[in-house]
């Protein structure tokens, strides 16, 4: 199977070996568990692939589990690392290479999609199902079933904490990089010409997003040298007095740089607001379409928009 | 030439000023007396103050600033304040303070060619 490329969860995790130790002692494994695993090793052998298979029944008896090994193939695969997993923990060395393979393994859960849900759930039949096979194991000999069985459950329950931390790492992660992308395209400032630059506000502007889009509107204003910034604002539900404020700070800073500002798309309802709340908006040149803002822009650098001929355009072919 | 901290360069009929260190109160001031006194020995018709290299403008210097222009202004030196940085312009205005009616550019080079271009009209 092929994991792809994941990022370093050992680093966003920050787990290096003090890390380890602490979580090993927090889930009280010492050398005496480790011990005990290492003697387990003869039980491992014996009955990994029944434990393997009865914990596939219950993953392939599930309609929402089954979706995960759609063919033999992958079955046969996935069986194989649970096996050699399994076997793993008998050699009880719990070092970082161990943590690294096991935030592997929770990061590919995680992004095949498998719920944690599934994941703890075949936990559980995998405890019960071992916990099965050591009393069989030990003859019914409850307590050093029981002592076996403990030591298994704490590398068990050490590797689920491990494997839920990628999950919420994962996520997190995500949603850091959604955070940035709607940022992003929240404020898309657009060449339209040489020296003129057009910033379409769509949706609601709140005060984190009016700073973004004054932040965002100086610096491209000094970066490409813009004489003209034409705002248009026809995407904008409301304009409140808020809004207006913000967009006259805009303007005025944009100024403050020595360039200019237009605003553009303003619908009849958002001129009577902002003559009815008082707003003082004279020092901005407006228009109501974004196509007039843009004339006024073109004439502001000393250009306009001629016809070519008197009788309408002619044919143009890609 | 002026001997303040800041120097007064005279280019054709137009004054430029470059300001290449932080501004502390009595370093404005001091400026403020050069440039207007620059002014009236040169009789120069056009002021230019690159503030480009400042990353700070507190209110105070704001007002000095756009104070200087005014004055210059009534002594028949059109001003004009060049390079402001986008974070100083965006602090100013978060401040209150919209420096109304002074004249800005984005370059010394657009500062220049403002300068040139009242010039022009002036003497048509």
């Amino acid at each position: 199977m092929n994991y792809g490329k994941q990022p370093d969860y050992m680093a966003i995790l920050k787990i290096d070996d003090d890390e380890r130790k602490g979580r090993l002692a927090f889930f009280e494994l010492t050398e005496e568990d480790f011990q005990r695993l290492r003697a387990l090793k003869p039980f491992a052998d014996r009955w990994t692939h029944e434990i393997t298979e009865g914990l596939y029944e219950l993953l392939m008896g599930q309609p929402e589990s089954r979706v995960f090994f759609p063919d033999d193939a992958t079955l046969s695969h996935v069986k194989k690392m649970q096996n050699s997993y399994f076997l793993g923990l008998f050699s009880a060395n719990f070092d970082l290479g161990y943590v690294r393979d096991r935030l592997r393994v929770g990061a590919t859960h995680e992004r095949i999609g498998m719920p944690p849900k599934l994941y703890l759930g075949a936990y559980h039949r995998y405890l019960h199902l071992i916990h099965m096979k050591l009393v069989e194991h030990f003859n019914g000999n409850e307590t050093e079933a029981t002592k076996a069985l403990s030591s298994i459950r704490k590398i068990i329950f050490f590797d689920m904490a491990l494997a839920i931390d990628t999950y919420i790492a994962a996520y997190l992660e995500t949603m850091t990089r959604h955070q940035a992308a709607i940022r992003e395209l929240s404020t898309p400032v657009i060449k339209v010409h040489d020296r003129i630059l057009l910033l379409p506000i769509v949706g609601t502007v709140d005060t984190q997003r009016a700073h973004q889009i004054m932040e965002t509107v100086l610096l491209q204003v000094v970066e490409q040298q813009a004489k003209v910034m034409i705002l248009d604002i026809a995407g904008v539900p409301v304009v409140d007095t808020k809004v207006a404020d913000h967009i006259l700070k805009t303007t005025a800073a944009v100024q403050l740089l020595g360039s200019q500002t237009i605003l553009t798309g303003i619908s009849a309802s958002v001129a009577r607001t902002v003559v009815q709340l008082g707003v003082e908006i004279t020092r901005m040149h407006t228009r109501a379409k974004l196509s007039e803002g843009i004339e006024l822009a073109l004439s502001i650098v000393g250009k306009r928009i001629t016809s070519k001929t008197s009788h309408g355009g002619e044919e143009v072919r890609p | 030439m002026t001997s303040g901290p800041i120097p007064i360069l005279k280019i054709g009929s137009t004054l430029l000023a470059t300001i290449q260190i932080e501004l502390h109160d009595t370093i404005v001031d001091s400026f403020q007396n050069d440039a207007l006194e620059e002014i009236e020995r040169t009789g120069a018709n056009g002021l230019i103050i690159d503030i480009s290299a400042l990353e700070t403008v507190d209110s105070y210097v704001a007002r000095m600033l756009a104070n200087t222009a005014k004055m210059a202004k009534l002594m028949g030196a059109g001003t004009v304040i060049v390079g402001m940085r986008p974070a100083v312009a965006a602090t100013l205005v978060r401040m209150g303070y919209f420096m109304d009616g002074i004249q800005t550019a984005l370059s010394l080079e657009e500062g220049l060619e403002l300068q040139a271009s009242r010039l022009k009209s002036n003497t048509e």
